[in-house]
């Protein structure tokens, strides 16, 4: 049968950490040594000081759905098997904002300020992507 | 923010252009752009060989299209001092339009050539999956899964119901009837609107722009040059722009929305948004709309959706809007559209007419919101009768 595969993420230098750390199942972002400023996404810079010098740290991988949409009519042939499908803003307790799907959770039941955990999904041996679930306050 | 003043009518848009527009298949985005162009030289009767700036739209449809405006005006037989692409996505015309008045009024010009043109279906190209690897593996594709979250959050702190968005894509219908032009004239009732499926939910299928093929052009001028032309020129009074890092709301806590492109605007102008006659906002999906009556000081949240539902957005409502249908129903020029009909407006022209215009506004929204981080460009435009 013939399919699309789903486009997946291209590890750059900036990213490769990141990536690194999902596949230990670590949700783990850029903190800038200089002003301490958390940096997502990855970057070789600190937006808020200029810095380079940062470190990847690990987070709690807990947050909050910020917003939320439900897909019915993809804007990709790969994910038409998928609809409908739900794709989250997730802010999370240390601040950044980021994309991502939550499982474990019927979309009728999706509301903005629901907590929720990371999850990891491996997909091959390079990407893992971290999801969330709905998780206890 | 900044001071624009001494730029206030010093140039005005003297021309404009629209080329065939809707589905029109087999016609190259170049195309299009010189049907439009010729059109908006023809409509002022501008001698050729005064124009020496041209400026395009890069369109998005194609990706990166190296040299694309200089093309442009090598098939219009036009050598340009002064030539460039411009990649601000729907904020693009209004971009434009700023740099040709400064182009102007620096005197790198004496006349600057905007232009745009698409193919939605282009051959020969293939087409670009945009968005961050931050997003797309999780099926954050498009244009419209960003408006569908700005408008969950509308809906969450706001208020805002599909109603509201559905008064709005109703209206901007009735105003597309008036105008023949216009690719979608059928008539659309709430209920219509209320049936459309979900696209991207919370948003429906009449919330969303059509896909247009088509192109649209304008040509800018001294205001002093302009007097010689053959329309009644419309001078630009205000100008604005600002871009930022933003998902819904500023990505890093920094300054978002685009109040500030309103803001220069008005400044410039010397006016405020109560002596605005009417707007052409930029509607690609209708929660656009609601940001921008809110941002730009036409509405508070409490009214905006009173102010939508109560007909108040046509002629002899507070604020006639989108006159003739906008990208919902009119065709998404990527708003080169809405500034040829804010020019139709001070001209008298517009198949909804608003009396007596002196201030007709417009407003751009584009940048790259699906990108890494993620970025808005808001940009607005006052033009005033002389």
């Amino acid at each position: 049968m013939f399919t699309i595969d789903k486009p997946l993420p291209a590890v750059t230098e900036d990213g490769a950490p990141y990536w690194e750390a999902t596949r230990r199942h670590q949700l783990c972002v850029q903190r800038c040594e200089r002003c301490g400023h958390l940096r997502f996404p990855p970057a070789v810079l600190c937006p808020k000081c200029l810095a380079t010098e940062h470190r990847w740290v690990a987070l709690s991988g807990r947050g909050r759905i910020f917003s939320f949409i439900v897909v019915h009519r993809p804007q990709h042939p790969a994910f038409f098997a998928d609809a409908p499908y739900n794709v989250a803003i997730v802010e999370l307790d240390e601040g950044p904002r980021l994309h991502a799907n939550v499982v474990g959770c019927a979309n009728a039941d999706l509301r903005i300020g629901l907590p929720v955990e990371v999850v990891f999904e491996k997909i091959d041996d390079e990407i893992t992507l971290p999801k969330f679930r709905p998780c206890a306050a | 923010m900044n001071d624009l003043r001494r730029l206030r009518d010093r140039c005005a848009i003297v021309g404009i252009g629209l080329s065939r527009f809707g589905k029109v298949p087999g016609t190259s985005a170049m195309g299009f752009c010189l049907e439009a162009a010729r059109a908006a030289i023809e409509d002022c009767g501008i001698a050729r060989d005064t124009i020496d700036g041209v400026l395009v739209l890069m369109p998005a449809q194609m990706g990166e299209q190296h040299g694309w405006a200089s093309r442009v005006a090598a098939y219009l037989g036009i050598v340009p001092s002064f030539c460039a692409t411009v990649d601000m996505g729907g904020a693009t015309p209004i971009g434009m339009l700023q740099m040709a008045v400064l182009a102007v009024e620096s005197g790198t010009c004496q006349a600057v050539l905007c232009a745009f043109g698409t193919q939605t279906n282009p051959q020969g190209v293939i087409p670009q999956l945009f968005g961050s690897p931050w997003a797309i593996p999780y099926g954050d594709i498009g244009a419209i899964t960003f408006m569908a979250h700005l408008a969950r959050r509308q809906m969450h702190e706001h208020g805002v119901t599909s109603l509201d968005y559905g008064h709005i894509a109703v209206q901007w219908r009735q105003h597309a009837m008036a105008n023949p032009q216009a690719q979608m004239r059928k008539p659309m009732t709430i209920a219509d609107h209320q049936a459309s499926r979900f696209v991207a939910e919370p948003l429906r299928l009449f919330d969303c722009c059509l896909f247009t093929d088509g192109g649209g052009a304008f040509i800018v001028t001294s205001a002093e040059r302009a007097r010689d032309l053959r329309q009644r020129p419309a001078l630009v009074s205000g100008l604005g722009q600002v871009h930022s890092a933003e998902l819904i709301r500023p990505w890093d806590d920094g300054r978002g929305g685009g109040r500030e492109a309103g803001e220069q605007a008005f400044r410039m102008a010397e006016c405020t948004p109560a002596d605005i006659d009417v707007i052409q906002i930029y509607d690609a999906f209708t929660p656009r709309v609601v940001h921008d009556l809110v941002h730009y000081g036409f509405a508070d949240w409490e009214d905006v959706g009173r102010l939508a539902a109560s007909g108040q957005l046509t002629v002899g409502g507070r604020l006639p809007c989108n006159t003739a249908g906008g990208l919902l129903s009119e065709g998404h020029l990527s708003g080169m559209n809405h500034v040829a009909e804010a020019v139709r407006q001070i001209r008298g022209t517009s198949t909804t007419q608003v009396p007596d215009v002196a201030l007709s506004m417009c407003t751009g929204f584009g940048g790259a919101p699906h990108e890494a981080p993620p970025t808005v460009a808001y940009t607005a435009a006052i033009l005033r009768a002389p």
